[in-house]
């Protein structure tokens, strides 16, 4: 039973996660054109990926907050706006070759490992890049992850209802993407934070998911 | 001069990376719920990485249309609906990026000339960092460049339509960038190949102006 929404800009990422057989049966795509609160019934949690359409859900951010309302759990990855979030997003240089260059010195220097998410995950598992940073969260938010600078990468609140996770990893993308080995570590634990799921296996891709009509 | 279309998802980026110039003049395109634009107006269609494949896939009839007049496509991103003409992009994860490695198959424009092809290998020494998957190429396009198996990377098909298609493997290209890296080296390389695949079409318009006023 599909139990998680990605809100789906279209962008292949995002599709191979969501079709993956690993995952498939827990997550729904919902196209960020439709959403609205009928294609979210059901569900317990959303998730917004990198590489979405901000302005749309600027447009759209009270079904966002509705959800929250009835105790769901939202995560956001990557980029933000505070149009439709109590945060300040920067934009910041995405270092994608630390651990070669610098393994000594991760873009994270500070995680709460206490975080269900991050509980039992070693620091490779819990760090490969960041998109950007918060200089600021939601007042009364837990701060999760930071950078050395103290800049802020994860953060949660329970402000709006249920839980809003936001982070400037990139798990959703990046899974799809394929490049980076490890994710899948990451990613079962997030889908069992957002709806108690287990999901166990190789993260495949099978071949007839592609050239698809429409 | 090039009168281009250019599809925007509505990411960050776009619109600086593509800046009308002395050869190309560019216009964006946002992707909203029905979007259905005119592409009478314009020589070349640019879809970029991170578009909305489900949008473009609701335009197939009108790209087929855009080719069937001779103008030109360009797909930057991993097209997983079946909107492009006798092209497949397909996403694997079978292979390890840091096996892969590419090659100049079929050339005969020179697309390129005075690009360094380990600059698309390697970024930081880690391979496989630009493009994703492979294409189905076409049975007569050109297979401009082929990864380490022989599948296809990039491809330029003349000839599965009245027009022009240059397609990567999700491998990012701007006219200024939309480059996901901070390597200027690689950053001037794959702006290179894109200027090259913009002298193709300007070669390809003064020929047919020249045709037609025989």
């Amino acid at each position: 039973m599909k139990k998680i929404g990605l809100l789906f800009n279209g962008v292949w990422s995002h599709y191979v996660f969501a079709t993956a057989p690993k995952y498939k049966d827990v997550m729904k795509l919902v196209y960020i054109h439709d959403l609205s609160d009928d294609e979210l019934e059901g569900l317990e949690g959303l998730m917004i990926p990198f590489q979405s359409n901000q302005d749309i859900i600027t447009e759209k951010k009270e079904v966002i907050y509705s959800f929250l309302k009835k105790g769901k759990k939202v995560f956001v990855e990557g980029d933000t706006t505070s149009e439709w979030l109590d945060a300040e997003w920067v934009d910041r240089p995405t270092n994608n070759y630390w651990w070669v260059e610098n393994p000594n010195n991760p873009p994270i220097s500070d995680t709460d490992f206490s975080h269900p998410i991050y509980e039992g995950l070693s620091p490779r598992h819990s760090c490969w890049h960041t998109h950007g940073s918060y200089l600021s969260a939601p007042k009364g938010a837990k701060i999760i992850q930071t950078k050395p600078d103290g800049e802020i990468i994860t953060w949660e609140t329970h402000e709006y209802g249920g839980t809003l996770m936001a982070t400037t990893l990139d798990p959703i993308v990046e899974i799809g993407v394929q490049q980076i080995t490890h994710l899948d570590n990451y990613v079962e634990k997030l889908v069992k934070w957002m709806c108690g799921e287990e999901v166990t296996g190789n993260f495949e891709v099978p071949k007839e998911n592609y050239g698809i009509a429409v | 001069m090039i009168k281009a279309a250019v599809v925007s998802n509505g990411l960050h980026g776009i619109h600086k990376y593509f800046v009308s110039n002395k050869n190309v003049e560019y216009t964006i395109l946002e992707v909203t719920k029905n979007f259905d634009p005119d592409l009478k107006p314009y020589d070349l269609l640019v879809v970029p990485n991170g578009s909305d494949h489900i949008a473009m896939g609701r335009l197939k009839a009108k790209v087929a249309d855009f080719l069937k007049e001779g103008n030109t496509l360009f797909c930057f991103d991993g097209w997983f609906t079946n909107w492009i003409p006798g092209n497949q992009w397909i996403m694997s994860n079978e292979k390890k990026t840091i096996d892969i490695r590419y090659k100049v198959k079929t050339d005969r424009h020179n697309l390129m000339e005075g690009v360094d092809i380990n600059l698309l290998i390697y970024n930081h020494n880690i391979s496989g960092w630009w493009a994703c998957g492979y294409i189905e190429a076409a049975p007569e396009a050109d297979v401009i460049i082929e990864d380490t198996w022989q599948r296809p990377i990039i491809v330029l098909d003349e000839k599965t339509t009245n027009g022009t298609m240059i397609l990567t493997a999700s491998g990012p290209l701007g006219d200024s960038g939309a480059i996901p890296t901070d390597d200027e080296n690689s950053y001037a390389a794959l702006g290179k190949l894109y200027q090259n695949m913009i002298r193709l079409i300007l070669q390809k318009k003064e020929n047919e102006k020249n045709r037609v006023t025989v």
